[in-house]
């Protein structure tokens, strides 16, 4: 599949500023995230991490004002958001919308067609398509509905996070960039979305999980810890940070970093 | 009488027109009658109301008399989805018994209005034409003037499952004023889908009228499909009474026309009954396609349901115009209206502009109206799951008209009708696999 070897540069982010709406948001993020790596970004509300998340993915509405942003080698700030999608990478949304009439399984078989396009594999036929997905779902604890329904249509909080993991499970990205996957969730559904997520770790791939609270990361354990403020990475570390942060808060990271 | 506005010159033409027409003595009173009454009020301009949205100065230019017999090619309607039941057809507005099946299943009576006319059948029939017709009301009078054929249709028992009876109106060139008047017996279950089509892209000009009744606790699905050609112009106006208990749905796809209008007027008359209203139209190219709605609440325990959505592309125009009106009395009465546009090009325009007059308390009531583009948002989604842009933009523009043509219960036409609605999208064919 990917030809990533464990410790291989996946993103790699210089000196970021981006504006929404004329607003500075990011201001000199750097990151750098590994094959084989899963990070956390955590960060207080308001600190840009949705931003990032989104804007890696292509959202075309907000503004880079300096810095550079790569993906496999290549700039990804150059690529459409679905040229991305296409390469591998994979945003999980903090609010996936709901589009009534279009099919929850056809959107899934498309997006995998085409990526498997990308990596000049022949595409998936009728019957093994729903093989796979039916493994994936079983994983995820969802039932046969989910493959009748429009996409998200209908579904609880929960059920369209579990949905996104599914997509992401069944699309096997390079890179998946999961933006507060956890909200919402209650501590069943959290279980899932984790056992969902641990699946797909391996040493080609790379996962960044953009959350709030340190729940998350009793499931999934995550190899390096990153707090974004003021829109910039001001503190990374490994787990140990992580709680750390749910013990102090964010605002002492802030002061640390304000008095170096 | 006082001279005509000009804006009638075609419609003084239509005298001489109306002599060709056959039938009894009565029934040429009656078309005179109404000739004569529209020719002081005059055609409808934008000025009226009703008619705000809809200019008929392109009729002027039009010859509005009857198109001579034409021969219709045998394979006519191969373009229908395939149907369960029998099927009837007018060709320019006169019954066409070669087209059509010639057999009627049980509980099932259709008498062509031709006859009705000409005084061979119960001339009891004749006062019922144009009993609901307004006075001030041109395009029943325009269709009556010229009224030469048309059908009388009886359901006194069920139709089976996935049964209907089809009409199916082919115009060919010229003027078409067919009037079908369908009555449900009492707790009667019954289909109807009625089809306008043009065979060829010449001038056309059709006023077909419908008047429709429910006895008490009858159940009417009635669809109207139109699929003509960018020369044809048709002025449709349905109008149904809907008794106690009883309840009528009425499902529409409307594509293509130089104009095409429907006028749909539902009297809620009885306690308990109800009606689902629900319409796509897709204006593109030059087309312009006008709906116009209005639900009487006449009695108390009615609702009423109405699910309109528009899709407008190229310079193509179109709107929805419903008014719901609860009567003094109708207490208890439940009414929603939902219209929806989607604009998928700058020079396109569609408006909307649901009503609501209410007489009496305790009601409930709601209607909404958006018109705009894709939603941004959920294009994004797609686009972020790999799909192309041009791909993402059919789903979603497809998702939309699914609003309306998933209450399509008949599944051949509803197949029918999606790939219509397909074949009419920018990259419609990308996203065939999806909705196969």
């Amino acid at each position: 599949m990917s030809s990533n070897q464990k410790g291989d540069l996946i993103l790699e982010i210089k000196d970021l500023a981006v504006d929404v709406q004329g607003r500075r948001i990011l201001d000199g993020l750097n990151l750098e995230v590994r094959a084989g790596e899963v990070h956390a970004i955590m960060g207080p509300n308001g600190a840009g991490k949705s931003t990032l998340a989104q804007l890696l993915a292509g959202r075309s509405s907000y503004e880079v004002k300096r810095g550079t942003v790569r993906y496999l080698g290549e700039d990804l700030l150059a690529l459409p958001p679905e040229e991305r999608a296409r390469r591998g990478l994979f945003l999980g949304f903090q609010y996936p919308v709901e589009i009534p009439g279009v099919n929850n399984v056809y959107l899934l078989k498309a997006a995998l067609n085409v990526r498997r396009r990308q990596q000049g594999l022949p595409e998936v036929d009728a019957f093994d398509f729903l093989g796979l997905v039916r493994d994936k779902m079983r994983l995820m604890q969802m039932d046969d509905s989910f493959l009748s329904r429009g996409v998200n249509e209908g579904f609880s909080g929960g059920e369209k996070k579990r949905n996104e993991i599914l997509q992401m499970t069944v699309l096997e990205p390079t890179l998946a960039v999961l933006d507060e996957t956890d909200s919402g969730l209650d501590i069943d559904a959290l279980k899932v979305v984790a056992n969902g997520v641990n699946s797909l770790r391996r040493d080609d791939r790379a996962i960044v999980l953009v959350t709030h609270y340190q729940r998350l990361l009793d499931h999934i354990i995550p190899d390096r810890v990153h707090v974004l403020a003021a829109g910039k990475i001001l503190k990374s570390g490994d787990r140990n940070l992580a709680l750390e942060l749910e013990r102090r808060g964010y605002d002492w990271v802030r002061h640390e970093a304000s008095a170096a | 009488m006082s001279a005509a506005p000009s804006s009638s010159t075609p419609l003084a033409r239509l005298a001489t027109a109306q002599t060709a027409l056959g039938g009894s003595a009565a029934a040429n009173a009656r078309r005179s009658a109404a000739l004569e009454r529209l020719l002081v009020l005059g055609l409808p301009t934008i000025r009226d109301e009703p008619w705000k949205y809809t200019n008929l100065r392109l009729l002027g230019s039009r010859d509005l008399a009857p198109a001579a017999a034409r021969p219709v090619a045998a394979d006519a309607l191969a373009v229908l989805p395939p149907r369960e039941g029998p099927t009837v057809v007018f060709v320019d507005g006169a019954f066409n018994a070669g087209l059509s099946s010639d057999r009627l299943p049980a509980g099932v009576l259709v008498t062509p209005l031709a006859r009705v006319l000409a005084g061979e059948v119960p001339a009891a029939l004749l006062p019922r034409l144009g009993a609901t017709d307004a006075i001030d009301d041109r395009i029943r009078l325009l269709n009556a003037s010229l009224l030469a054929d048309g059908a009388v249709l009886g359901f006194s028992a069920d139709c089976a499952a996935d049964q209907a009876v089809h009409v199916v109106h082919l115009a060919s060139g010229g003027g078409a004023y067919p009037r079908l008047v369908v009555s449900l017996s009492a707790g009667v279950n019954a289909r109807l889908v009625e089809y306008h089509l043009t065979t060829t892209e010449a001038d056309s000009v059709a006023a077909p009228v419908t008047d429709i009744s429910l006895e008490a606790g009858a159940r009417l699905e009635h669809y109207s499909v139109t699929l003509i050609g960018a020369r044809a112009i048709q002025l449709e106006d349905v109008a149904v009474r809907v008794g106690a208990d009883a309840d009528y749905r009425h499902r529409h796809l409307a594509l293509g026309g130089q104009l095409a209008r429907l006028d749909l007027r539902v009297r809620l008359e009885g306690p308990g009954a109800s009606t689902q209203l629900a319409g796509l139209l897709i204006a593109e190219r030059s087309h312009q396609i006008d709906v116009r709605t209005r639900v009487d609440h006449a009695a108390p325990h009615t609702t009423s349901d109405q699910v309109y959505r528009g899709v407008a592309n190229d310079r193509g125009r179109g709107s929805y115009d419903g008014k719901v009106v609860v009567h003094v009395g109708a207490a208890k009465s439940d009414s929603r209206q939902s219209s929806r546009n989607l604009i998928l090009s700058a020079q396109a325009t569609l408006d909307s502009r649901p009503q609501l007059e209410i007489n009496t308390d305790d009601v409930k009531c709601s209607h909404g109206a958006t018109t705009g583009a894709l939603d941004e948002q959920m294009l994004f989604y797609l686009l972020a799951r790999g799909l192309d842009r041009d791909t993402a933009r059919a789903l979603l523009t497809f998702a939309f008209a699914e609003d309306v043509i998933s209450k399509f219960a008949i599944a051949p036409l509803r197949r029918f009708a999606e790939e219509r609605v397909l074949g009419s999208l920018p990259a419609g064919a990308l996203i065939r696999d999806f909705v196969a």
